[in-house]
């Protein structure tokens, strides 16, 4: 890598990071670095100044707390993979998870930092339009919560403020009958989602959808909620057809591009299939019992 | 190809047994590491340990750093280039354009192929990131910094993308610097008999074609390429550091392009990571480096960055393909044709040797005996990176096998015979061997049927039939196919009557010392990427000596010390420097005979070399024994009047015929239906490389190049926007396989000795990589040709697979065969 150079800050303390923030001109900040390296490599970032957030310990957490599980801007990919409560409670998380990247980057990589990145192939931004999550931010006002339809406005841009650092995710703890699943398609290992959906479920007692949340990944602008799809559910009990439905509805409501991995219409089509498949496997997580049709 | 070589090999016990031929694996195990034992590769404990010596770990005093201005476009020409704001950096110490190469005639290089490259852009950029400019600095940021500074005004052309579009007519000329040439058609090139092959097709009961595209690929080794010239104004003396596959046809273009006499060029290839056939050419970046070094009398190292080696340097394939199969009904195939567009880029820089424009692309009769073939190519000149290298396969084969592979499976489905059993009616006899092809090759020896039945046995194919038609029948939501390639390789080159590089004939050299302790040291003409020489060339010795491999050491790369040698690629290092080093240590063994006799007192003539024990002994009387470590002692402190000091001997080998490795791959694999992924079911390889050296680093070979297979099938290809610009050209884009995506595989092997190969050795390292994309395309078509699916272009993407199906009605929704419950009811919800 040869960077341009620039200045580098290790601040301890949420505080000092803000401090920094709100004095430097026009300050980077490094979390994982899965995304600021290979940017400042291509030349692409050419920041004068970068806050180091690595050395903030108060960041290291996923955890859940007051109905939410909580994760703090240190928490990396890998830690999501192996940590017992996402393994037992929240399915999309655990599925989305090993499905980024590669193994050296997981290590590395942060769940805050995806959001604040906010690539629309980014794996997390979905799970969280799924579960109708939120992110904190820190800046010389104080603290803020944005919730995550309000925080992607274009690739790689978001509602957040040049001196803000933003120092959790969180979604609502599951409730009784929940259920949430992803799917990505993509073409390797170490390779971004051609096409990827989260699917969250809640059934009641009677079994039908009391809520349901979809995001989709690397097929519009941003990370985009498949909200027709999701009013689609609600109200009804799962079935394969009423989930064709709400895969038919999710792809008309995404927007993507046709690339090297990728013909926009087949990527249309893969929307429609990721969330059937996604919308199966949350039902079934919260309940539902999934059956082959005989012939 | 035939030849009247008189490079005789001596006939041996090892290849010569009792009924006449080499026997396969007649030799191996004696304890000593030597044929056929799964020796520890030795290199392996200084990369493990991270003591490895790349050309970027090497740091010299006073070194200087280079970094090359690219252009951002593909075609356009040079107004200006201005320097002024990079030299006023405090660490930049120089920047380079074409105009100071021009005074030192170092403007422009020569091509493998004999064309003219510029090392820096003259007049006009013909491809996308082509070098403009270089910048000198006292570290690699620096340098970085003020290439960025460097201001070049550029007038922008209208560029050529794809060789149909070139050869239109009114396509704007690249080349027009070139006397004589004013479109982008670079030569056409023909083989066969096209008169008797139309005679066959007219009266064959059954013709078949397709056309297929064999993708523009990169090697990608993991290394870049790069290097430290130094110029030694004391000695005037060149030494450079490089990541050479061929390090003394370097010195000897070197010398030739730079005027420096050859004796005054040092190349050397230090440990180099990878190479695949990218190390081949000589690169702008080397020249300039090298050029650099000599203006400002210090060492300059020049390293690529990875999307620098992806987009510029040598890429392979590239070859647009039209295959036509005539056949009786029963699939008898009676003649094959086939039309080629091939894309070179911006220069004709393929790296063949000479005489063989489209490589050894005329074998592309296979493993068929086939009465008539007829093939013709055209060559274009387009605005992209110059290449058309070798890459893990000699020459172009890699192209003829996937053409004849698909096209026998086309045939197959045309016919509706099964594609084993079509292959078995083709195959040319075992007992036809040495064979000549239609096309004019001499394949040495084969069988075949024995490797294919092998395979199908391995991959339980009946079992496999039986399941793909059961879920055709249930309308199953994956699909199975199963797809077979059973190839044939030519590698080994020369002969050098037949093959050269830039007129040196392709032979091959070993030099091999027995010191006075009984160890000893072979150097070798060859330069090892990864394949193992340090191991498998002691091995040679090893067993040709009686000595233990642990007291031999390998060395190569360094034009110094090493005897003159072309280089590894095109799986020649075990065919023909291979050869070399077993008839070197063969030259010492009858040296030593000499020195036993004198040893034991005993006439020469009575003098037994013992293969099993590894000892010389008195004939009769076996008690009366002698090792090679006492005979070394005896050479250097007791040497018999009659013979010269000493325990030495150097043999530079010139095959007299290239060698044939074969195998049959077969690939199973699920299509799903609702995605068009493909996961692989099964990887059966089955390989035929003659004798065995290294059973263990042949695997290793085997996996690598099935690795590269599969990304060739499934994921890589260096694509092109309309305006020229690289889409393709990071490993965000450019994908290659991971662990991940790699199924287990299944070798197996037969062995058929090369009767011409002192150690009836054929290579391998290119066989995985040539064979098996035929065999995983054959595969995935196979899962849909019962909907009339005849191809699927690579790389088989998901995108493309799924477009198959949906053009066949084979996709599916996932609603298709589930329900759901609530609870643990047992009717399905009712909606
Ligand atoms: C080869 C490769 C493959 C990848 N594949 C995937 C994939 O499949 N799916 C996926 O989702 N991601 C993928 N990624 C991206 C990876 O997940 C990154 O880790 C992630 O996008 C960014 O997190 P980070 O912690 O590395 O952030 P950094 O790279 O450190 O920062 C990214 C950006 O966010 C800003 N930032 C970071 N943290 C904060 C904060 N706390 N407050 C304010 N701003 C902040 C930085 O200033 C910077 O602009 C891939 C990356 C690579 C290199």
């Amino acid at each position: 890598m040869k960077a341009a150079s620039f200045e580098h800050h290790e601040p301890t303390t949420v505080e000092e990071a803000v401090s920094l923030l709100e004095s430097l001109d026009e300050p980077t900040i490094l979390a994982g670095g899965q995304s600021l390296v290979p940017m400042l490599r291509f030349r692409l970032a050419r920041p004068d100044t970068v806050i180091d957030i690595n050395g903030i310990d108060s960041l290291e957490y996923l955890h859940e707390e007051d109905g939410y599980l909580r994760i703090g801007a240190l928490a990396r990919h890998a830690d999501v993979e192996d940590t017992d409560v996402i393994a037992d409670r929240y399915g999309s998380f655990a599925d989305a998870a090993p499905l980024i990247a590669d193994p050296q980057i997981r290590n590395q990589g942060t769940v805050v930092g995806s959001m604040a990145q906010a690539d629309p192939k980014g794996d997390w931004g979905s799970v969280l339009i799924a579960h109708d999550g939120e992110v904190t931010a820190r800046g010389p006002d104080g603290e803020r919560t944005i919730p995550v339809d309000e925080l992607f406005l274009l690739p790689y841009d978001t509602s957040l403020m040049d001196d803000e650092l933003l120092t959790e995710a969180r979604v609502p703890a599951p409730v009784e009958g929940e259920g949430s699943a992803y799917h990505k398609l993509k073409r390797k290992t170490g390779d971004y989602a051609m096409a990827g959906v989260a699917a969250r479920l809640v059934l009641d007692d009677d079994g039908r959808i009391e809520d349901a949340g979809i995001g989709m990944t690397a097929v519009d602008i941003t990370n985009a909620r498949a909200a027709d799809a999701e009013a689609h559910l609600e109200g009804e009990r799962p079935s394969a057809d009423l989930f064709e439905e709400a895969g038919e509805l999710a792809a008309e409501a995404s927007n993507p591009e046709s690339d090297e991995h990728g013909d926009a219409g087949y990527k249309e089509r893969m929307v429609d299939v990721l969330t059937q498949r996604a919308l199966g496997d949350a039902a079934e997580r919260a309940g539902a019992v999934k059956r082959r049709v005989p012939q | 190809m035939s030849s009247e070589s008189d490079n005789t090999t001596e006939p041996t016990e090892y290849q010569h047994d009792d009924d006449g031929g080499p026997q396969p694996e007649k030799h191996c195990g004696h304890g000593r590491g030597g044929m056929g034992e799964e020796v520890t590769r030795k290199e392996d404990k200084r990369f493990i340990t991270g003591r490895g010596n790349y050309v970027d770990d090497i740091k010299k005093p006073r070194m200087l750093h280079c970094e090359i201005v690219r252009s951002p476009h593909a075609h356009a020409r040079i107004e200006d280039i201005d320097g002024s704001r990079a030299m006023a950096l405090d660490d930049v110490v120089a920047v380079l354009t074409a105009d100071d190469l021009l005074e030192h005639g170092l403007a422009t290089m020569p091509t493998l192929m004999d064309d003219t490259q510029d090392v820096l852009v003259n007049d006009k950029v013909k491809f996308q990131s082509q070098e403009v400019a270089a910048v000198i600095a006292t570290d690699r940021y620096a340098a970085k910094d003020g290439a960025e500074k460097v201001e070049v005004e550029y007038d922008v052309l209208d560029p050529v993308i794809g060789a149909e579009e070139a050869l239109e007519d009114d396509a704007p000329v690249i080349r027009e610097e070139l006397d004589d040439q004013d479109d982008n058609h670079i030569f056409d090139w023909e083989t066969g008999d096209a008169e008797a092959t139309d005679a066959v097709f007219d009266a064959a009961d059954v013709t078949v074609e397709e056309q297929m595209e064999y993708q523009r690929l990169h090697p990608a080794p993991i290394e870049t390429c790069g290097c430290v010239a130094d110029w030694d104004p004391g000695d005037d003396k060149m030494t450079v550091h490089m990541t050479s596959q061929a390090p003394h046809a370097h010195r000897t273009l070197f010398s030739q392009v730079s005027g420096i006499p050859e004796h005054k060029v040092r190349i050397v290839s230090p440990d180099v990571g990878g190479g695949f056939g990218n190390k081949v050419p000589i690169y702008p970046g080397y020249v300039v480096a090298a050029a650099a070094s000599y203006v400002l009398e210090r060492p300059v190292k020049w390293v690529e960055e990875r999307s620098e080696n992806i987009q510029t340097t040598g890429f392979a394939r590239d070859y647009d393909m039209t295959g036509e199969l005539a056949a009786t009904e029963n699939g008898e195939i009676k003649g094959v044709k086939v039309d080629v567009l091939a894309d070179h880029g911006a220069y004709n820089a393929a790296a063949q040797p000479s005489k063989f424009p489209a490589g050894f692309f005329n074998i592309f009769t296979g493993s068929y005996d086939i009465e008539a073939a007829h093939g013709s190519l055209t060559a274009a000149y387009t605005n992209t990176a110059p290449g058309g290298v070798a890459y893990r396969c000699s020459f172009r084969v890699t192209e003829a096998v996937y053409l004849i592979e698909r096209m026998v499976k086309v045939l197959a489905d045309e016919l509706d015979l099964d594609p084993a059993e079509i292959r078995r009616r083709n195959f040319i006899p075992s007992d036809a061997f040495p064979y000549e092809s239609a096309t004019g090759w001499n394949y040495d020896s084969g069988d075949y049927e024995k490797a294919l039945d092998k395979a199908l046995e391995m991959a339980d194919y009946d079992h496999y039939r039986e399941e793909q038609q059961r879920r055709i029948e249930e309308d199953a939501d994956k699909l199975i196919g199963i797809g077979i390639s059973s190839f044939t390789e030519v590698v080994g080159a020369g002969p050098g009557k037949q093959c050269d590089i830039a007129g040196i004939e392709m032979f091959d050299s070993a030099d091999l010392r027995v010191n006075p302790t009984g160890n000893a040291v072979l150097r070798v003409g060859v330069q090892t990427q990864g394949q193992g020489h340090e191991t498998t060339f002691a091995q040679i010795i090893a067993e040709e000596l009686g000595m233990d491999v642990d007291n031999i050491v390998v060395e190569h790369g360094d034009t110094d010390t090493e005897p003159y040698g072309l280089g590894t690629y095109g799986s020649r290092s075990t065919p023909v420097a291979g050869a070399a080093a077993a008839v070197a240590a063969r030259k010492v063994r009858d040296k030593a005979k000499s020195i036993a006799a004198n040893e034991l007192e005993a006439a020469e003539e009575d003098i037994e070399w013992d293969r099993e024990s590894g000892e010389f002994h008195v004939a009769g009387a076996p008690e009366r024994s002698i090792t090679i470590t006492e005979i070394a002692a005896g050479a250097y402190m007791n040497h018999p009047g009659s013979e010269e000091p000493g325990l030495e001997a150097t043999n530079y080998y010139d095959p007299p015929e290239m060698t044939y490795p074969f195998g049959s791959y077969i690939v199973i694999v699920e299509v799903d239906r609702e995605t068009g992924e493909v996961d692989f079911e099964k990887f059966v390889a089955v390989d035929d490389c003659g004798n065995r050296i290294n059973p263990m680093i042949i695997e290793g070979q085997i996996h690598g190049g099935l690795a590269q297979g599969i990304g060739t099938a499934m994921m890589e290809h260096v694509t092109y926007d309309d305006n020229g610009n690289v889409t393709g050209g990071d490993f965000m884009n450019y994908l290659l396989p991971t662990a991940k995506e790699i199924p287990n595989f299944d070798t197996g092997h037969t062995v058929t000795p090369s009767p011409h190969h002192p150690i009836g050795a054929k290579g391998v390292g290119e066989s995985p990589t040539v064979g098996s994309p035929p065999a995983i395309v054959n595969a995935v078509v196979d899962a849909m040709s019962h909907s009339g699916v005849s191809h699927v272009e690579m790389p088989m993407t998901p995108d493309a697979v799924w477009e198959a199906l949906d053009e066949a009605e084979l996709t599916l929704e996932p609603s298709a065969n589930v329900d759901f419950a609530f609870d643990t009811s047992e009717e399905p919800a009712d909606d």
